[in-house]
């Protein structure tokens, strides 16, 4: 606390003089170029072109070159990717993947299913943009049930693995389906079984 | 007459106990502070926390050696790569691995950014509370260029998951070295304008000067860690005096609390240890790009279902919060059978009902605010 005069004028120019000091700071910036860019109409290019090329969008599954070794669910330490194989009616030897599916929602982006991937089947993409109106759209499947695609076998003498771009069949997955479109139903659950007939004296105590 | 005095006296008296949070935007998060007062003055502030514990050292136990890497990200999501480098560093320990010399300038390098990004919410956001809105936007506008740093580098801003048990996932991108050095070279210019803005600012420094002091016995007693620890003018550092990783190649000075414009340990002291360990690590980061040597980034044959032989192991590093610690045991299975993840926002926190004997309300900000405790570090 000031307790003269002097003090105290010399506290409120003290005041002033930093506070011109930050001021001085701020108003430079009026003339500066702002950095700040109106989002998402405004930017240069889409936003998803902007991001570097390591991104973490929307996981992406090139069904033409996964060889079903499920190297990737493993990975996955929440689950999020479910994987089934059944064998060709047609031809024995033939694998086929029936169910891929990936759930978005619950997918944290962490990268770990990609590092596995043989082939690079499983990528993530710059996709980032995929709202729902129902959760349960946000499981993107990667394999239909009834036409399942048989695994890929790597051709060992091939310099690359043919991929599609990056990012374009997860566009289309996310694009065919309006954001308010429903969601899958799923058949009501089982009414619970009748319980077993309680032993005698079980359940009821015995009254005195 | 009489009567009157006499009921403003009873009423001077009367204390009064007030929830301040869970909700309240200068908690720093979802904490809860049951604060007594007598008037403006606080007699008791007691932290209530555990609003966001989500049980992530349980969750190590059911996940695998490789699959607890996100996880930790979230123990502290300001400053993610350091719970990465924690753990990866007990696992390695845990099992022998050895990290080759490259991936581990990577991660002083990707730390040293990422403790400049967090210190730069820190040092924002306590002006803030304080009162002064500009700080917090000048240090997320370059918080922002250390994002997309950081985005370029591992593809993610927040939960980076960038290390690996034995390496670094990413190698350096094209032109990052280049966009990083011209980065340091603008935010060296940033650090000396941030300090006119506001560090030597006559009503800041006032306002924060021999405020919630904390001699240096009480910090070290009440265990606290990292700049908070130095601004009491204890001179320790696990980066210099324990060094692990790359650290003992790198020359760089600690930056201790001296009671610039009050006592050793107030809360300028803390802060003002932060801004100058900003540019310590803008130091770390260039030295590191200069001295970066070629090779591999990920240890040889780390198996992908990793088993580890039964054992613990500890490991130490510095991050932005102070010292991190992970304890890892393992039962010879390929899941960990416990982690413990000690943080220091959490013993951050046992500092507050002392302290806060005698404070004023507006002064109970500015002590949470310097302790810079981040609320799901608290809870984990």
């Amino acid at each position: 606390m000031p307790t003269t005069v002097r003090e105290y004028t010399g506290s409120i120019r003290d005041t002033v003089k930093s506070f011109w000091h930050g001021l001085s700071i701020t108003l430079s910036y009026l003339v500066r170029r702002p950095i700040t860019v109106q989002y998402p109409d405004r930017t240069t290019l889409p936003v998803r072109d902007m991001l570097p090329p390591r991104y973490r969008g929307f996981l992406e599954v090139d069904a033409s070159i996964c060889t079903g070794c499920q190297a990737c669910e493993r990975a996955c330490p929440i689950s999020c990717i479910q994987i089934s194989l059944e064998k060709d009616p047609q031809n024995p030897k033939q694998r086929v993947v029936t169910q891929f599916d990936i759930d978005e929602a619950k997918c944290m982006f962490c990268g770990l299913c990609v590092e596995p991937c043989p082939t690079g089947s499983i990528q993530h993409t710059r996709e980032f943009e995929g709202s729902q109106a129902d959760l349960r759209n946000l499981v993107i499947r990667w394999s239909d049930p009834l036409h399942p695609f048989p695994v890929y076998k790597v051709d060992k003498a091939a310099e690359y693995l043919p991929r599609v771009e990056l990012g374009t069949l997860v566009r289309a997955k996310l694009a065919a389906r309006a954001w308010d479109a429903p969601g899958p139903r799923f058949l009501p659950p089982e009414p619970p079984a009748a319980p077993a007939a309680p032993a005698a004296g079980d359940a009821t105590p015995a009254k005195p | 007459m009489e009567k009157l005095i006499l009921r403003r006296v009873d009423q001077n008296n009367e204390e009064m106990i007030l929830n301040f949070g869970p909700q309240h935007p200068s908690t720093h998060g979802v904490i809860n502070f049951i604060v007594q007062t007598d008037g403006e003055v606080i007699t008791r502030a007691v932290p209530d926390v555990g609003y966001l514990h989500r049980s992530l050292e349980k969750i190590g136990e059911s996940t695998g050696w490789h699959g607890y890497m996100p996880y930790t990200d979230r123990i502290d999501y300001v400053a993610a790569m350091f719970p990465n480098e924690g753990y990866a560093t007990a696992v390695e320990r845990l099992t022998g691995i050895e990290v080759p010399r490259r991936a581990q300038y990577l991660r002083a390098i990707s730390g040293e950014l990422c403790r400049i990004a967090s210190h730069l919410i820190s040092v924002g956001t306590m002006a803030m509370d304080i009162g002064a809105f500009t700080p917090m936007l000048h240090g997320v506008r370059e918080r922002e260029t250390i994002n997309d740093l950081i985005e370029a580098l591992c593809g993610a801003r927040l939960t980076y998951n960038y290390h690996r048990i034995g390496g670094v996932a990413f190698d350096l991108p094209e032109g990052w070295r280049d966009r990083t050095l011209a980065f340091l070279d603008h935010f060296d210019r940033f650090l000396v304008e941030f300090d006119r803005l506001i560090t030597f600012n006559e009503i800041y420094i006032r306002r924060l000067a021999n405020v919630a002091v904390i001699p240096g016995p009480m910090a070290v007693d009440y265990g606290l860690v990292g700049p908070n620890l130095r601004g009491s003018g204890v001179d320790w550092d696990v980066r210099r005096d324990l060094p692990y990783g790359a650290y003992s190649d790198f020359e760089f000075s600690i930056p201790v609390g001296q009671g610039m414009f009050g006592t050793v340990g107030d809360s300028f002291d803390r802060y003002f240890c932060r801004v100058r360990e900003m540019g310590e690590s803008s130091k770390i980061v260039r030295q590191a790009l200069e001295k970066l040597p070629d090779g591999e980034i990920m240890a040889p044959k780390v198996q992908r279902n990793l088993k580890v032989e039964a054992g613990e192991a500890l490991s130490r590093v510095e991050s932005a919060r102070g010292e991190m610690a992970f304890y890892v045991v393992a039962d010879g299975t390929n899941k960990a059978y416990r982690i413990r993840a000690r943080t220091g926002s959490f013993t951050a926190m046992g500092i507050i009902e002392p302290l806060s004997r005698g404070l004023m309300v507006a002064d109970l900000v500015a002590l949470i605010a310097s302790l810079d405790v981040v609320a799901p570090e608290i809870d984990r």
